[in-house]
């Protein structure tokens, strides 16, 4: 096995007396796509958390790419490659959709204060190579035609998507999705299907996803960790996860027969 | 690069046309000394509530202390054109010594302070303003509370004219760049703007900052004008005379600023005659602006020339097809 992307060792989150996360391991290697699941109150979003460095762990490490990054800040996490999009949308919802992609970009280039305020040639160089980037995100992704528009005046499916364009444009090594297709309707899920696909495929980053939505998990996870009371439960892929009978206790139901 | 010289090159000419506009007022005597005090007046605080909503409207801090930064650019000029920098040379030294002080300072009581947001950040701010004030009332080269008079006048409607332009440019091509987006981004939603690699603290630091250094050419500008300044002058009331002028154009919008400024510039000095009742309409304009309007004359719109320039190449695209 290569050396994962992203490696998780024995990580514990206690708030209080309640253990929210309990000893819980997980690896994400290059280019693969892992998804998270576990019913609700299982400790999914405070793992989240403690990955990209919103709350730091009680015990245990997180390493990218080989290199610590447990206690690091969220803003330090995110420019050293972990990028993610949120359960209840976070747009920076009075921009343009275009700025919101130019700001994921901010860190990918330089632009002097002075340059920018005396409108210097470099600063139209960095503009227009900055935007020649993000048109191109975004073309890929269908969204050019709105690329005007004001972030918080997309529809619901439209926003979903230029949050994980936004997430795509600070070139991740490793990009979250914290339940995409909640509150997606069938059609709106198969075209999230695709474009989760397309962004391990063409963009070579890794996909760790959060998901309610059993059709889309075993559609495209290559391998399922299964999350229940802060513990890990099961690791595995889908058919392996499907056939678990622990996890179907837990977390697909009483009957056995429960076709996911 | 094309499209924005057309719409650069139409600021920069209704810059030099208003110059030239006011120029010829002055020269054949339409505007007198008491409107030309009005106009001085009028740009200073441009440049103070343009700083103010750099800070409000775009990296959303709510702000109450701009008056500090007002008072330390107010007395670096005062101090120090009194002491021996009795020249425009030395104005402009004193000028550039506050704005220096201003930003010091900004960054010591930012620091702390934006751990706070919201109510809380005002009331730090409020607070770090009033320290500035105790500081000046009681310290010797101030003057203390009777503070500094006959200093030497070098602000001329021209100087205030060219600063506020200047200031003005500057904070609106900050927010057209790359730090301008992240600023906001911040101001939109700040735990995704972290979430995106954006180090928020330091981007509302150089928010602040910027608004700290313009507020301090503003008071340079307004102590070598009226010639003498107190800490009195430099209150909360003052803090939220620049906080109206921002509320009032629409926080986010420069242009608005602009707008609400001149109004209420010109309701000002026309109240003046109204005597006791000034204030009274004063307040009751507000209130009724608040009540039918409160987004603000401007909102988070612009005036802009790119946009009219883009609406009539698209009108005329539509009327080809």
């Amino acid at each position: 096995m290569t050396t994962p992307i992203l490696e998780a060792k024995e990580l514990t989150q206690k708030f209080g007396g309640l253990t929210a996360v309990d000893n819980v391991s997980l690896h994400v290697g290059v280019d693969e796509l892992v998804a998270l699941i576990g019913p609700n109150g299982a400790g999914k979003t405070t793992l989240f958390n403690m990955l990209t460095g919103v709350n730091a762990p009680t015990e245990g490490d997180v390493y990218l790419a080989g290199e610590k990054i447990t206690g690091k800040k969220a803003y330090a996490v995110a420019q050293m490659g972990i990028s993610r999009t949120f359960q209840n949308i976070r747009l920076f919802s009075d921009m343009t959709v275009l700025e919101n992609v130019l700001t994921a970009l901010t860190n990918h280039y330089k632009e002097s204060f002075v340059s920018s305020v005396l409108r210097l040639p470099s600063y139209y160089k960095t503009e227009d190579a900055m935007k020649e980037e993000a048109m191109k995100l975004l073309n890929d992704f269908g969204l050019a035609s709105v690329a005007e528009n004001r972030a918080g005046n997309l529809p619901y499916g439209a926003q979903r998507r230029v949050e994980i364009v936004r997430a795509l444009a600070t070139r991740p090594k490793v990009i979250f999705l914290d339940e995409p297709a909640a509150g997606m309707n069938p059609e709106e899920t198969a075209d999230l299907t695709r474009l989760i696909k397309k962004i391990q495929s063409e963009y070579h980053t890794a996909v760790l996803l959060i998901e309610h939505d059993m059709s889309l998990v075993m559609n495209i996870a290559e391998r399922i960790y299964v999350l229940d009371h802060g513990h890990l439960l099961a690791e595995g892929t889908p058919k392996e996860i499907q056939d678990n009978p622990e996890v179907i206790k837990a977390y697909l139901g009483g009957d056995a027969d429960a076709d996911a | 690069m094309k499209a924005n010289l057309k719409s650069n090159l139409s600021w920069l000419l209704l810059m030099v046309v208003g110059f030239v506009l006011i120029n010829f007022l002055v020269v054949i005597g339409v505007i007198d000394s008491f409107t030309e005090n009005m106009l001085v007046t009028i740009g200073i605080n441009i440049i103070l509530a343009v700083g103010l909503n750099l800070v409000i409207g775009f990296s959303g801090q709510f702000s109450l202390g701009h008056a500090g930064f007002m008072a330390i650019g107010a007395y670096a000029t005062g101090i120090m054109t009194l002491g021996g920098f009795d020249s425009f040379g030395g104005w402009i030294v004193s000028v550039l010594v506050g704005m220096a002080i201003a930003a010091v300072v900004a960054i010591i009581v930012g620091i702390p302070c934006f751990r706070l947001s919201g109510d809380y950040l005002a009331i730090a701010t409020m607070g770090a303003a009033e320290i500035v004030r105790i500081v000046l009332n009681n310290m010797k080269i101030t003057n203390g509370p009777a503070g500094l008079f006959n200093i030497p006048q070098y602000t001329t409607w021209p100087l205030v004219y060219v600063l506020t332009c200047l200031t003005t440019i500057v904070t609106v091509n900050f927010i057209h760049s790359r730090g301008g987006r992240a600023v906001m981004s911040v101001r939109d939603n700040e735990i995704a703007a972290e979430a995106m690699g954006i180090n928020t603290t330091r981007w509302k630091l150089a928010a602040f900052v910027l608004g700290a250094v313009t507020a301090a050419i503003a008071g340079s500008l307004s102590a070598s004008y009226i010639q003498t300044i107190a800490p009195s002058n430099y209150g909360i009331m003052q803090s939220v005379s620049i906080l109206i002028i921002v509320v009032l154009g629409g926080m986010g919008s420069m242009t608005g600023t602009f707008v609400a400024a001149v109004v209420l510039g010109i309701l000002d000095t026309v109240l003046q005659s109204f005597g006791v009742l000034r204030m009274v309409i004063y307040a009751i304009v507000l209130i009724l602006m608040m009540v039918f309007k409160p987004s603000g004359l401007m909102g988070t719109n612009e005036l802009s020339f790119a946009r009219i320039f883009n609406y009539k190449k698209a009108d005329k695209g539509e009327a080809k097809a």
